[in-house]
């Protein structure tokens, strides 16, 4: 579905990503795990057109999407959530979603109608009750729980019907009760939507338990990349990643 | 009735414009005195160009500087145009002052596409300099074109105002009625588009200028569109202010003119859509009485800034607006 060949970017001398390919299957849950560092968040800057890569190649679908702009890359289908929220604080939840549906559509050029009266509210309130959000519909997002302003980070990327949703520490800045809730959600969502995810995590047992496979970043480069059982065992990744000196 | 002013259903906001101008045309009767006819225009006029700079400051968080240029160039277009031979050449005679003001508009959105184009890709303090910038290069321009445009004696020897569909606005009343009659109609269409969801994603932007390319949204193409809505309605303002000065005058492409709009969007409120309209009536009583009382205009409106700023947190409309909404 998503494919990167041999991709590499550097900032000035720094290798962020280095000769990175991977290829992710149809309606698959995947990780990326990785040091402070390793070019996880790069990585997705990458695919979704943020940045620009030094060379390599992305394919959506066989189609090639390097260097597409980022607004077009969304249109083809890949959305992302952002690590540090990224929202809208003076718009209410509502307002968020309805506009990240009417930027899909192409509608934000419109100015012959009120926005009020727009008329894809159902969608609108499908989404918002998909992320769990009917409570706070009409609160401004400034005003929102880091926990709920997280998860309309997460909705705005699914308003977007994409083909492949990816997230950038979904649970950062959150309590482990908060965390498991978070992942449960995150959990839920792919099973009802069956859209691929690639998400970035730091902690283990959340990556352990819910991605299917599992890449591990080092310096840029992958290191190590398979099922849980796989990276659990994998000597390369202990010694890096998970604490060799213990046991 | 604070539903009422808060309402986005467009035939409300439709009526409240037309009772506004109905009631505007009865004071003009009630009260027979040109001091106050003049003043109201006037708030129209400056109404008009401040609410359009609104739109890039309030709505899209830009901090435009040069917002004086398209006033000016709206100005000069229509005192050029009206003292042009094409008047008689081409036989335009009732047409000329519709065609004018149309001339105004359209050459003033021309202005901003190319202005706005270079601009629009810096932000912050970046965008703000640059516009201050291409205003000074045009206020330089006039300057430098005595030939053309009188330098800085402004340009002289008035123009025609040939009546039109009965309208003579050589006469006060007819320019009186006229002139509200466009500002409203201009602000109603505004409004509009402000509640529109073009108008949504100006808010966007504002709110998050990274986020929206995330979500495919083009944010360059309408910052520019904005940026070219204000830079005609500000020329629109322009063309007004010089048919009722019958001249227009390199002042107004100074950036000291850039700051009068900026000042009445601090004075009336850049949350709340009529606030820049408000704050040009602030702006234009004091302008009125003191002027008239004291030489020291300056301070009296740097002190008056000052209560607003430091005392009202905000500008006068949005603080009504919080009162009320917070009883």
């Amino acid at each position: 579905m998503l494919k990167l060949t041999k991709l590499s970017k550097s900032f000035g001398g720094v290798v962020a990503t280095n000769n990175v390919s991977l290829e992710l299957k149809k309606q698959t849950i995947n990780a990326v795990i990785g040091p402070n560092g390793a070019g996880k968040t790069t990585l997705f800057n990458l695919i979704t057109g943020k940045l620009i890569s030094d060379s390599g190649k992305i394919y959506l679908d066989n189609n090639n999407i390097t260097n597409l702009s980022e607004p077009e890359i969304t249109h083809l289908g890949i959305a992302r959530a952002f690590q540090i929220t990224n929202i809208f604080p003076s718009l209410t939840v509502y307002e968020s979603i309805k506009l990240a549906l009417l930027s899909k559509s192409n509608g934000l050029n419109n100015m012959w109608t009120r926005f009020k009266d727009h008329q894809i509210n159902n969608s609108a309130n499908e989404i918002i009750e998909l992320a769990g959000m009917v409570k706070s519909k009409n609160i401004v997002s400034s005003e929102l729980s880091h926990g709920d302003q997280k998860l309309l980070d997460i909705a705005l990327a699914l308003s977007l019907n994409p083909k492949i949703l990816l997230l950038d520490e979904p649970t950062a800045g959150m309590g482990p009760e908060e965390r498991w809730k978070m992942i449960e959600r995150i959990k839920d969502l792919w099973k009802k939507t069956k859209m691929t995810i690639l998400f970035i995590e730091h902690d283990m047992d959340i990556v352990f338990d819910i991605a299917q496979k599992i890449y591990v970043l080092q310096q840029g480069a992958i290191l190590a990349e398979g099922s849980p059982q796989i990276i659990k065992k994998d000597k390369e990744v202990i010694k890096a990643y998970l604490g060799g000196g213990k046991k | 009735m604070i539903t009422f002013f808060k309402s986005d259903n467009f035939y409300r906001d439709a009526s409240f414009a037309f009772t506004t101008w109905i009631s505007l045309i009865c004071v003009y009767f009630l009260i027979p005195d040109p001091g106050i006819h003049d003043i109201i225009q006037k708030v129209f006029i400056l109404g008009l160009f401040a609410l359009s700079l609104n739109i890039l400051i309030g709505y899209l968080g830009l901090i435009a500087f040069g917002h004086a240029a398209f006033f000016a160039a709206g100005a000069y277009t229509l005192g050029l145009f009206l003292q042009s031979d094409l008047i008689i050449n081409y036989n335009l005679g009732p047409y000329s002052i519709p065609i004018a003001i149309l001339l105004s508009i359209l050459i003033s959105a021309l202005l901003a596409t190319i202005i706005g184009a270079i601009c629009i890709r810096l932000k912050d303090i970046y965008f703000s300099f640059l516009t201050l910038a291409f205003q000074m290069f045009i206020y330089s321009i006039i300057l430098a074109l005595v030939n053309i445009t009188g330098g800085d004696q402004g340009l002289m020897g008035g123009f025609p105002k040939p009546p039109f569909l009965g309208i003579d606005l050589g006469k006060p009343f007819d320019f009186y009625a006229f002139t509200i009659f466009i500002s409203i109609l201009v602000i109603l269409m505004l409004r509009q588009l402000i509640e529109s969801p073009f108008g949504y994603g100006l808010r966007m932007i504002r709110d998050n200028g990274e986020r929206p390319a995330a979500l495919g949204f083009n944010t360059q193409n309408h910052k520019l569109i904005a940026f070219i809505i204000a830079g005609a309605i500000a020329g629109l303002a322009g063309s007004l202010q010089a048919l009722l000065d019958v001249g227009a005058y390199p002042e107004w492409a100074f950036w000291s003119k850039s700051a009068e709009p900026l000042f009445m969007i601090l004075l009336g409120g850049m949350n709340t859509f009529l606030g820049p309209l408000m704050g040009a009536l602030i702006f234009e009583i004091l302008n009125d009485f003191v002027t008239a009382n004291t030489r020291y205009y300056g301070l009296v409106l740097g002190l008056v800034i000052l209560v607003f700023v430091l005392g009202f947190k905000r500008g006068l409309l949005d603080w009504l607006i919080m009162k009320i909404e917070r009883k």
